[in-house]
């Protein structure tokens, strides 16, 4: 249930259910991270710092009201532009991808950002114009969306890229996107892809990709992450092999185990039981925002929230299928489990401006 | 603005939406959990398996190998410990950089550095550990852990080496051990049911298989069983923890019947002399001694040669690594002469009271040609006993005339000759007993009379081992019964061997035996050097293998200039008689006498075996 809790001057915007279901997760990525890097408390101090900012921020971004998102949506995308841009020039190089802008005290990964900033100011954009979405304004859309797809995998970023993508994508078919359009454009996607294969992927990204399909084609190669990775979650069995005790990550065998892969590691140690109670949580949260969706007070609002929990679904289901080996590698966190900085930041803020769509109330609504 | 019905379609449409995009992650997820079902409980032995695989490696434990003593129980051939320094060839570099760090304290002389240099590469690739010197000494030990520090990749640890305490003496007859080859470590392994793991190579470091003589022959026996260390390791491969271990079954001790000093005295004999030296112990059929010179080391070979020591070995002319004793083919010339006369006798062709004269030759019927004996002039009239005494080439020329060919070559066969006469020797040599199958075969010719007769007196296509020769010579020592040869007593598989003799008695191996004596102790004998020699009765048969055929001592003498065209000097003999324990043959390349040559080496070894 959703609360506005009143004082004399001024309400605190709040949502129990997401915020307690967000904070037991959160703590169990703590407890799962200090397992998956062997024990090391510097690790889970530095993350339970970003999980407590992530909270406060969560609490912080529930508070105004969804206006000021709607009014001040462009100011954020051409801010987050700038800093892609900013990356672009400044940013620190990481085996070949620029991908973070370093403030001294933080490096931030400004694809974060414009995957929060597109949704909503499509949501802006959009939340007005009649249904179904007129040609133009699907055309000025996609066409933000791939200039923004473009920003991001230029970097390169595929995996963030594809979720910028696919953002931008549920805002524009939930608001209405025309299905003769959606059928059309299909067709040409497929008939295309030929073409996007050898343009626009990589030659590591193609191998990738042909691993996947074939993996016994490079067995110590690019797939000897998913192989040792299927080994961790398949030797975990129905109920695990007990906290700390999964040999896969404690024998460095499991790579990123902190990030990418951690959920290899809880697999592992507490099986199949374990992972269906931890993705209950999430189907939780997620059900949580349909529900929330569907009884927000406007348009603007319900746009952002389908948007930003879908990326949030997306990001957590390419993480899982990348993990057990259905997906390619791309490289995506598990949220709120996976160790990091500004990505685990940037679903605190999503769900924080979630919060912030679904407790405000219009009070001249009918 | 939007108007109310306008909202309401909005927000359906909103919500059908939403609802196809929910039901797609829907399926996706319902597929990631069918997938993580099948892993983690449909397949989960197979993972499970796959997991304890990664981080189980298992370590083989290297048995030590059996010793081995000779037949008063001397220890022959040992394991000594020794403290070598070891590096990981595979994390070097730069060999040359890490040998003159390494040169400040520890000092590798040419050699040692010619195998280091030398095997590097090899070593690198494969993984296995490189031995850079052996047999440390205190000072170099100490010197090394006070600055190990500067070289991570290498280490003192303790390794046993082959020791021969005699390793010029049983080259041949004990043989070398060496590095194995991944073949023989795979099939080693495999007889073992262990598995082909894939450190196979780090772990078979310093393992050593018989590559000659009774090291290879009894390789199985001496190298005993490998152990297992099982260990946890991590992903890059070091270690974690030991779970389990299997000792190691030690090599069994082997117990020859080798004779250290017969050895050494046949050893010291032959001096740097070329050829062989076989003597049984005529009861067991059991080998005593087994020498085949020039020799070489067999602590060098086993133990880490240059391959400019050993390039000199292999291009030595005297051949040193050819293993005389059961490679080396040899006519029998005259020794063949007391075959020849069982022959005779069992077939009626001659009896003992026999007699004829000998010119000195013997014209062939058929096509006149002249077959010469040794002695211009001949040796008068000749019975059976005087021909063997005085090796009458003619009396035998003529024997072997009114023999049939296919018969005699059974006969001969029945001595070893053309056979396997040992059970346990390492590759030995058939040599030639011909037929004529075999001369139509090889040679294109059909069988002549002539070569019958070149067979009576041991010369032409017929050779024979000095192995072959030596049980030969215990064959008649033990009036027609032997064993087949062996290095040691217990053998279950050594075949008794009989020879059925028809029309011949126990008188007729007594009177043969006695002209053998007489090859020493008649002053007409052909080995009559000898009698000064001993103090008890030998029984013995010389004979000079021809190299070159002459007509006159003077061309022989011409031709002799050359080393290589001298006669081989050859002899058997058996004693102390009339109940003969030893039986031995001796073959001198070049010596050019059997009786003056050969006979003195095969009486030191006799002496030495009989004195006992």
């Amino acid at each position: 249930m959703k609360k506005k809790l009143t004082f004399k001057n001024f309400s605190i915007y709040f949502d129990q259910y997401l915020f307690i279901s967000i904070t037991l997760l959160s703590v169990m990525g703590l407890f799962f991270l200090y397992s998956a890097s062997q024990g090391d408390i510097n690790t889970v101090i530095k993350q339970s710092i970003f999980v407590g900012f992530g909270l406060f921020l969560m609490f912080i971004l529930s508070q105004p009201d969804p206006d000021f998102y709607k009014i001040f949506s462009s100011l954020f995308i051409i801010l987050a532009v700038l800093l892609m841009f900013a990356t672009m020039i400044f940013g620190r190089e990481v085996n070949g991808a620029k991908r973070w802008l370093n403030f001294g005290f933080f490096t931030l990964q400004t694809s974060e950002i414009i995957k929060i900033a597109l949704p909503i100011f499509l949501a802006s954009y959009l939340y007005n114009k009649p249904l179904p979405i007129s040609l133009k304004h699907t055309f000025i859309t996609l066409a933000l969306i791939c200039f923004v797809f473009y920003l991001v995998y230029s970097q390169p970023d595929l995996g963030t890229g594809l979720v910028v993508f696919m953002a931008g994508i549920y805002i524009l078919f939930l608001a209405g996107l025309s299905w003769k359009f959606i059928f059309t454009s299909f067709g040409l996607i497929v008939l295309s892809m030929p073409f996007l294969w050898n343009n626009f992927l990589e030659p590591f990204q193609r191998q990738r990709i042909l691993t996947f399909i074939d993996p016994s084609s490079d067995p110590f190669g690019s797939s000897w992450n998913i192989t040792q990775s299927k080994i961790a979650i398949g030797s975990g069995g129905m109920s695990g092999k007990g906290y700390q005790e999964g040999s896969q990550a404690h024998l460095n065998f499991l790579p990123e185990a902190e990030t990418d892969f951690i959920f290899a590691v809880i697999a592992e140690e507490f099986g199949f039981i374990g992972i269906c109670v931890l993705l209950s949580f999430f189907f939780f949260i997620l059900l949580r925002c349909i529900y929330l969706a569907f009884n927000a007070r406007d348009r603007f609002c319900r746009l952002t929230i389908g948007g930003l929990s879908l990326v949030f679904a997306s990001t957590l289901f390419i993480n899982l299928g990348m993990v057990v080996g259905i997906i390619p590698v791309v490289g995506m966190p598990m949220p709120f489990i996976s160790k990091g900085g500004s990505s685990l930041l940037s679903f605190y803020i999503s769900f924080g401006i979630i919060i912030s769509m679904a407790t405000h109330k219009k009070l001249m609504q009918k | 603005m939007i108007d109310l019905n306008e909202r309401y379609a909005e927000k359906k449409s909103f919500f059908n939406r939403l609802v196809v995009v929910y039901v797609f992650f829907g399926f996706v997820f319902s597929f990631f959990l069918y997938q993580t079902y099948s892993l983690q409980v449909s397949e989960y032995k197979d993972y499970e398996t796959a997991a304890i695989a990664n981080k189980t490696k298992e370590v083989l434990v290297q048995p030590v190998r059996g010793i081995i003593y000779d037949r008063s129980g001397k220890i022959i051939v040992n394991n000594v410990p020794t403290y070598d320094l070891i590096v990981k060839a595979s994390l070097i570099k730069n060999i040359d950089a890490f040998l003159s760090d390494l040169s400040p304290i520890i000092e590798l002389d040419s050699n040692e550095l010619d195998y280091v240099r030398e095997n590097f590469d090899l070593k690198a690739r494969y993984n296995r550990e490189l031995i850079v010197k052996k047999n440390l000494s205190r000072e170099e030990i100490a010197k090394f852990e006070v600055r190990g520090y500067k070289f991570p990749n290498a280490f003192i640890d303790v390794r046993y080496s082959r020791y021969n305490n005699y390793p010029e003496l049983f080259s041949h007859a004990v043989g070398y051990v060496g590095g194995v080859n991944n073949d023989e470590l795979a099939s080693i392994l495999n007889s073992q049911a262990l598995p082909q793991i894939e450190t196979i190579f780090k772990y078979s470091n310093g393992f050593q298989i018989g590559k000659t003589g009774l090291e290879s022959t009894y390789d199985q026996i001496l190298r005993g069983k490998f152990g297992k260390k099982i260990f946890e390791v991590d992903a890059r491969g070091r270690f974690v923890e030991e779970r389990e271990f299997i000792k190691p079954t030690n090599g069994e001790n082997l117990f020859t019947t080798l004779d250290i000093e017969a050895q050494q005295v046949a050893y010291d004999q032959m001096g740097n002399r070329r050829g062989a030296v076989v003597a049984i112990e005529i009861d067991s059929g059991s080998i005593v001694s087994y020498v085949s010179t020039p020799s070489f080391s067999t602590n060098a070979i086993s133990n880490g040669i240059s391959s400019r020591a050993f390039n000199a070995l292999i291009q030595d002319n005297d051949k040193p690594f050819f293993d005389r004793a059961s490679q080396g083919r040899y006519s029998p010339a005259s020794t063949i002469k007391p075959a020849i006369a069982l022959f005779g006798i069992e077939n009626n062709i001659i009896d003992w009271d026999f007699s004829m004269e000998d010119p000195g030759y013997f014209i062939l019927p058929e096509d006149q040609r002249v077959y010469r004996g040794w002695r211009k002039g001949g040796h008068g009239n000749v019975n059976l006993n005087k021909a063997m005494i005085v090796s009458s080439n003619t009396f035998f020329f003529s024997l072997a005339y009114k023999s049939d060919i296919n018969k005699l070559i059974e006969h001969l066969s029945n001595f070893g000759f053309g056979s396997e006469v040992c059970a346990d020797c390492f590759n030995p040599d058939k040599a030639l007993l011909p037929t004529p199958e075999w001369k139509m075969n090889n040679l294109n010719f059909g069988w002549f009379k002539g070569d019958t007769v070149n067979l009576g007196v041991g010369q032409g296509y017929l050779s024979a081992t000095p192995l072959q020769l030596a049980y030969y010579s215990t064959v008649l020592a033990n009036k027609g019964t032997s064993k087949e040869l062996s290095f040691i007593h217990e053998r279950q598989d050594i075949k008794n061997l009989n020879i059925q003799l028809n029309n011949t008695d126990d008188l007729d191996w007594k009177r043969l035996h006695q002209s053998m004596i007489g090859v020493i102790e008649s002053p007409i004998g052909t080995a009559k050097r000898l009698q000064e020699l001993k103090t008890y009765t030998v029984a013995a048969k010389s004979g000079t293998v021809e190299l070159v055929s002459t007509d006159t001592k003077e061309d022989y003498k011409i031709i002799r200039e050359n080393e290589g065209n001298r006669d081989h000097a050859i002899i058997i003999a058996f004693g102390p008689m009339p109940n003969p324990k030893y039986a031995v043959s001796v073959v001198i390349e070049n010596g050019e006498s059997g009786g003056s040559v050969a006979g003195p080496v095969a009486i030191a070894v006799l002496n030495s075996l009989v004195g006992k």
